[in-house]
C-alpha cells in the first residue's frame, strides 16, 4: 500500500514505526525520508518518537539458558548417527563376506587347477598307515 | 509462490538428519524464538516451555519442509505466536480478583539508574499493555518482521497493525512517564 506522502501520512508512519527510517515500510520510505528533509514540522515528530524508541530498546531479555539449549538439542532426531551406524555394520558384513568368500574361491580354484595336491591335501594320510591301528600284514 | 528463504537450505539438510545442521539452526533460531515467547508471556518459564514445543515442531516437519509461500522463519514465528496466545488465553480464562490491577511502572528516565532496571521497567510496561498491543510491538520492533507479516500473523490489516502500534507507543510511554511521578 503506497500513499501519497503528506503530513498526515508521515505523523501516521512516524507513530507506528518510529523515527529509525530503516523500520517504516519500504514502499513509504523513499517519499518519507524526503519529507522529513524538507517538512519542518517533520523534527518536531521525530524527537519525539526517537524517545519512545529509546524506551523501546532498553528492553533486554535473557540469552536462552544452556539447560534449554540442551533440552532443545536432545529433542532432535538423530537419524545420521543411525544411518553412519547402519552403514557401518554393512560395511563391516560385506567386508567379512567378501573375506570368507575370497578364502571359498582361493580353495576351490586350487582345487580345480592340481586335482592330485588336491586329493592330498583333502586326505593327507590315505597312503599312511595309521599307527593306531595295527596293520593286518604286521602280524 | 516460491520465496528466496534464507533458512531453506538449512532446514533441508535438518530434514535429512544432519547433526550439524540441527546445532546450526538452534544457534540461529533459539535466541530470536525465545525473546519473542518471553516479551509475548512475560514468563521466563513459560517461554522455555513455548520454545521446547516449538522445536519438536521443527523436528517434525523439516523433514517434509518445502519452499512454498511463507518463509521458514515466518512459520516459525507464526507457531510460536499461536502457542503463546494459546497460553495467553488460559490465562485469562482464570477469573482474576476485583483489586486485580496493573503492576505499576518503575521510574525509567532517570539517568542514574542502571541499564537492568531500566529493562525491568520496561518490561513491566510492556506486560501492562493491552495484548494486541503488545503483540504488534514485539512483532514488529524486537523481531523485526515486516509489517505485512506482523499483519498477517495477528490476523489483521496493515493499517489495524499501524493503529495498534501507534496506540501501544503512546500507552507505553504514559505508563512509563506515570512511574516518574
Amino acid at each position: 500500500m503506497t500513499e501519497p506522502m503528506d503530513f498526515a501520512r508521515f505523523e501516521t508512519l512516524v507513530a507506528a514505526y518510529g523515527a529509525t527510517p530503516a523500520r517504516w515500510p519500504e514502499e513509504d520510505r523513499a517519499a518519507a525520508e524526503a519529507f522529513a528533509r524538507t517538512d519542518p514540522r517533520a523534527a518536531d515528530l521525530l524527537s519525539q518518537a526517537d524517545t519512545i524508541d529509546a524506551l523501546l530498546f532498553a528492553h533486554r531479555v535473557a540469552e536462552p539458558s544452556r539447560t534449554l539449549r540442551a533440552m532443545v538439542l536432545e529433542s532432535a532426531p538423530k537419524r545420521r548417527r543411525i544411518v553412519t551406524r547402519v552403514r557401518l555394520w554393512w560395511g563391516a558384513l560385506a567386508l567379512a563376506l567378501t573375506a570368507a568368500g575370497g578364502v571359498l574361491a582361493g580353495s576351490a580354484a586350487a582345487a580345480a587347477l592340481d586335482p592330485v595336491t588336491a586329493n592330498v591335501q583333502l586326505y593327507p594320510h590315505d597312503d599312511v598307515p595309521s599307527p593306531d591301528v595295527p596293520e593286518e600284514n604286521a602280524l | 509462490m516460491s520465496l528466496d528463504d534464507p533458512d531453506g537450505e538449512l532446514v533441508r539438510r535438518v530434514g535429512e538428519g544432519d547433526a550439524l545442521a540441527v546445532e546450526a539452526l538452534v544457534a540461529r533460531k533459539l535466541p530470536r524464538m525465545t525473546a519473542l515467547a518471553h516479551r509475548l508471556l512475560g514468563d521466563r518459564s513459560e517461554a522455555e516451555d513455548v520454545v521446547q514445543e516449538l522445536f519438536l515442531r521443527v523436528w517434525k516437519s523439516a523433514a517434509t519442509w518445502r519452499p512454498g509461500a511463507a518463509r521458514f522463519d515466518t512459520w516459525m514465528h507464526r507457531v510460536a505466536y499461536n502457542l503463546c496466545t494459546d497460553r495467553l488465553r488460559k490465562r485469562r480464562e482464570v477469573a482474576l480478583p476485583e483489586t486485580w490491577d496493573a503492576p505499576d511502572p518503575q521510574p525509567l528516565v532517570d539517568a542514574a539508574i542502571s541499564a537492568e532496571q531500566q529493562s525491568d521497567a520496561v518490561g513491566r510496561a510492556l506486560a501492562a499493555l493491552a495484548p494486541r498491543q503488545r503483540e504488534a510491538i514485539v512483532l514488529t520492533y524486537y523481531q523485526e518482521l515486516p509489517n505485512r507479516d506482523a499483519a498477517a500473523l495477528m490476523g489483521i490489516g496493515v493499517d489495524a497493525l499501524e493503529s495498534l502500534l501507534a496506540r501501544g507507543r503512546r500507552a507505553l510511554k504514559a505508563r512509563l512517564e506515570e512511574g516518574d511521578d
